[in-house]
């Protein structure tokens, strides 16, 4: 036990490890020594494991402390399972990212243990997206276990902890070509798409369907918190998929219709499909989602009566394609939008030309009474959809004063916003240096460059006898035909 | 009122059709109007005035009936019987003249067979010119008689046969002629320019340049390019040539499309440019002083005036065959530019102001106003508590910082979800196909391609929107 207990707490030294080298030669001795530990222990490891656990720190001794935890919850939880599974929450909330990449696969089954009902799914959604921000802080890596992070959050609507994850830009896939194994996998400026591989065990494969369902889980995320916009983009995403020899997948095409819906929702009106769309996916959009564009047709027309027939007539439809709840958003966000387009026309207008002009999609007729429009605008007013006062005349007569969208900034302000985005494109530099190396060292971008080079070497050489000069001469030659005669 | 009744029920039958029914009297006067034409368009119009023109209807139709047994076209005769049996019954012309319907039959038979003959004896010969004129004649006889389609092969059967200049001009105008009465603008187009080509003196080219513009000018109208129709109306240059082409429109005609299509589309300086400097065009507006004053009212920014001139002209403008259709949009038009035009200079304006000037008395503007600026003709809002026409005051500089910083954010969008598609292509992620053999694989890899042109084109696009 007190040997055990030695060579867990060996590692990391006391005294820093300041060479990434040094550092990768310890933990790997470690390892060696931890493993030994673990296949040969002295005494059965459930009867002190747990002892084992009270006295390293997750923290600080991550690397012993998984192997342990690994055997300990795994296959079966030895012990008290309480108090182990105490420690696991624990530890996943706070191992250090650095050793933990020595020790990928172990943590891929922890968590995969967990995502199966190792914790309650509560717990299990909050300590996920935690392990995976303290993996690659950056979030732009897809892991095998976002996948498992969206449907549990989806599927027993533990939302809000995972979208800290979800709201993350993926830029990087496991799986690229031209990977190779990092000398030093503790180097912490390395780019997730280095230490996060199959082969370092923090991810497991991961096929277009899994990106694809991931995008949409998570679309639908952002539609049960209702914002429409960040569902847009992410829908957006599936439906303009990159495609190859005129694939489209069904998710896709399941997609597109609550893309159209979206759209409605967060633009007011159809949008057109992004310009890099699959052609073949374009097209099977078309005849699958054909219900979906007549919606949206009607949507930006002053015709709530027939937007309402629309959509009752397709209701089998939604039903179907388990849409209803988007279409019922739609309809009652109809007169919503038919208000906001006002300001196009009007600069100020009463209340009741309002309830005259605007018709509620719900019932295709307009509302009963002002009380109603005036409580409809006061909450997009609020919720700051809508920017306008709403004043009450001399006469009594209650009226709505559109707002201009945006006012002006003074110039250090727009310099602030200006920075802003200035700081988040910079912050693009990684990814754009790590997808560039990448690429830059492909063994078929190499191949090119010699090409192209040859070739320039080629032409270097014909130049005399196309050159320049000698088109001179012929211009020449015309000039003094035209002048004589 | 005896007559009054079946022409009730007449028009209830032409307003089933669809057709459009004209109340009002008009301004002109019926003789006068039809004897400034040749040909058959005299009879299309006035079958046409006597199918919408409540007024003129009986003297039309039997003005229609004559003409028609003037000439040697049966089909006419039965349309104009068919319209004046319901209309006016009672009139002599309503009897079915079936014995010069034999008869002109007869001669019409007789007329192509020989004519036939005749061309075909010439083909025999083999004497160019004699084949040409033999076609030439059985054009027209079958052009006479109604049988466009005969007829526009005839003429197009000249073609081949014409060794000058002038021959391939006639044969142009001829088919021009036929699609004209057959309401195929497209192909009165393309043979217009056809009439262009060849190297023409000046001469020459200005004795055609009257019809070539007129029937350029009608085509346009009827596709409803306004613009294009008024410029060729107003090109149409010698008064004295244009005489000559009565068979299509007369100059008057010239003065009134022309005019209408330009304060329909042209703004007040090219309206004065245009129309009221051109020295050509002014000979045919003295013939219309109407249109002369309503263009100069639209240029002195008395709209309503010139509004109420045309207006009162909307009967004629009705009963013209070329016009008929498009009154309503020319009109509309016309009106838009004019509520544009009147607020240009102000800021805001009351709606009481605006109904007074251009709304008919007891209406309000308002619905119209926000069609209006619904579909972006005019740029203003409406302030329905205060009553006014506030004007939109753009400030570029708002519109510069959003731009910029809208630039910016899709800067970043793009870039991210260029690399990720870079990305997902490098892990081999793609949605593909079923694989279908080499050529499939080659359209895709040529797919992958036209994205990323796309995508280039793009950001170029935006980037250059903020410069």
């Amino acid at each position: 036990m007190d040997q055990a207990l030695a060579t867990c707490l060996a590692f990391p030294p006391e005294g820093a490890l300041n060479d990434d080298v040094a550092y990768d030669q310890a933990i790997q001795a470690h390892l060696l020594k931890l493993t030994k530990l673990l296949k040969e222990p002295p005494v059965p490891l459930a009867q002190y494991g747990g002892q084992l656990l009270e006295l390293t720190d997750p923290e600080y001794n991550s690397l012993s402390y998984i192997a342990i935890l690994h055997s300990l919850v795994l296959p079966n939880v030895l012990g008290p399972r309480e108090f182990i599974l105490d420690k696991l929450v624990k530890f996943l909330l706070g191992f250090d990212p650095r050793q933990i990449r020595y020790a990928g696969s172990h943590l891929l089954e922890i968590l995969f243990a967990v995502y199966n009902g190792l914790l309650p799914p509560s717990v299990a959604v909050e300590v996920i997206s935690a392990a995976i921000l303290k993996i690659d802080p950056t979030g732009s890596m897809f892991t095998s276990t976002h996948i498992q992070l969206v449907k549990l959050a989806y599927n027993t609507n533990n939302i809000e902890p995972a979208m800290k994850v979800v709201e993350k830009n993926i830029v990087f896939y496991p799986g690229m070509a031209n990977w190779k194994r990092p000398t030093t996998l503790c180097d912490m400026t390395l780019s997730p798409s280095v230490y996060i591989h199959r082969e370092t065990g923090l991810t497991g494969n991961v096929k277009a369907a899994i990106v694809l369902e991931y995008d949409m889980l998570s679309g639908m995320m952002f539609c049960s918190k209702r914002e429409w916009n960040k569902a847009h983009a992410t829908f957006e995403r599936i439906v303009a998929f990159p495609t190859r020899e005129g694939g489209c997948s069904k998710i896709m095409a399941e997609v597109y219709k609550k893309w159209v819906l979206v759209s409605l929702l967060s633009k007011g009106k159809a949008i057109p499909l992004p310009s890099y769309t699959g052609p073949a996916a374009a097209k099977a959009y078309q005849t699958l989602g054909k219900a979906y564009k007549d919606v949206a047709s009607l949507f930006d027309t002053t015709n709530a009566e027939e937007l309402r027939s629309e959509v009752e007539k397709s209701s089998q439809i939604w039903q179907d394609d388990q849409n209803v709840g988007l279409v019922k958003e739609v309809l009652s966000a109809y007169q919503e939008w038919q208000i906001k387009n006002l300001q196009n026309v009007f600069s100020k207008i009463s209340i009741t030309e309002i309830r005259q002009q605007t018709k509620s999609a719900q019932t295709g007729t307009n509302l009963n009474s002002d009380d109603e429009i005036e409580a409809l605008i006061q909450n997009m007013i609020i919720s700051g959809s809508l920017k306008g006062v709403m004043e009450k005349n001399d006469d009594g007569t209650v009226f709505l004063t559109f707002l201009p969208a945006s006012t002006v900034l003074s110039e250090a302000e727009y310099a602030q916003e200006l920075t802003k985005t200035a700081i988040q494109l910079k912050a693009l530099e990684p990814i754009f240096k790590a997808t560039n190396e990448r690429l830059g060292a492909s063994r078929e971008y190499i191949k090119h460059l010699i090409k192209e080079q040859k070739r320039a070497a080629d032409k270097s050489e014909l130049d005399p006898t196309m050159g320049f000069e000698s088109h001179v001469d012929d211009e020449d030659l015309m000039g003094g035909v035209t002048s004589t005669a | 009122m005896v007559s009054a009744d079946p022409i009730l029920h007449f028009f209830t039958i032409i307003e089933s059709q669809g057709g459009v029914i004209v109340k009002e009297s008009p301004k002109l006067d019926l003789d006068l109007y039809i004897a400034n034409y040749q040909g058959r368009t005299r009879f299309d119009r006035l079958l046409l005035i006597g199918r919408s023109s409540v007024p003129l209807c009986v003297d039309a139709l039997k003005a229609a009936i004559a003409e028609a047994k003037g000439g040697k076209d049966v089909q006419q005769y039965r349309d104009a019987w068919e319209c004046i049996r319901i209309a006016a019954p009672t009139e002599s012309e309503s009897q079915w003249d079936s014995a010069w319907v034999e008869k002109t039959d007869k001669a019409n038979k007789l007329e192509t067979a020989r004519l036939e003959a005749e061309l075909k004896q010439y083909k025999n010969n083999l004497v160019k010119e004699s084949i040409r004129i033999g076609l030439r004649d059985l054009g027209e006889h079958l052009e006479q008689i109604g049988d466009l389609a005969a007829a526009s092969d005839a003429y197009l059967r000249m073609r081949p046969e014409a060794s000058t200049q002038a021959h391939i001009v006639g044969v142009a105008k001829h088919i021009i002629g036929i699609v004209l009465q057959r309401r195929d603008w497209p192909s009165v187009l393309a043979n217009v320019s056809k009439m262009l080509t060849g190297g023409m003196s000046d001469e020459e080219q200005k004795a055609h340049q009257p019809f070539q513009k007129l029937v350029a000018g009608i085509a346009n109208l009827h596709s409803d390019k306004f613009y294009e129709a008024a410029k060729n109306f107003l090109e149409v240059g010698d008064p004295s040539i244009c005489q000559g082409c009565n068979d299509v429109v007369s100059s008057n005609d010239v003065a009134t499309y022309g005019g209408l299509l330009a304060l329909a589309s042209m703004d007040r300086s090219e309206l004065q440019s245009r129309v009221l400097d051109n020295s050509s065009f002014r000979n045919y507006l003295e013939l219309e002083p109407h249109i002369r004053k309503a263009v100069s009212m639209f240029v002195n920014g008395r709209y309503s005036a010139c509004l109420d001139i045309l207006e009162s002209y909307r009967a004629d403008y009705l009963l013209d065959i070329h016009l008929q259709p498009h009154v309503r949009a020319i009109f509309s038009a016309i009106r838009n530019k004019c509520i544009v035009q009147y607020f240009i200079p102000f800021s805001c304006v009351t709606l009481d102001s605006m109904n007074k000037s251009f709304a008919k008395p007891g209406e309000s503007l308002e619905s119209e106003l926000m069609t209006m600026i619904r579909s972006g003709v005019l740029k203003a809002r409406i302030n329905t508590i205060d009553k006014l026409l506030v004007a939109v005051s753009t400030n570029d500089r708002v519109e510069m910082q959003t731009k910029g910083l809208e630039t910016a954010n899709n800067y970043e969008r793009e870039a991210l979800e260029r690399i990720r598609r870079m990305n997902i292509a490098a892990a081999d992620l793609e949605v593909k196909g079923p694989r279908k053999g080499v050529g499939n694989a080659m359209s895709g890899i040529s797919g992958g391609e036209t994205w990323f042109d796309d995508t280039r084109r793009q950001l170029s696009q935006a980037e250059s929107s903020v410069g």
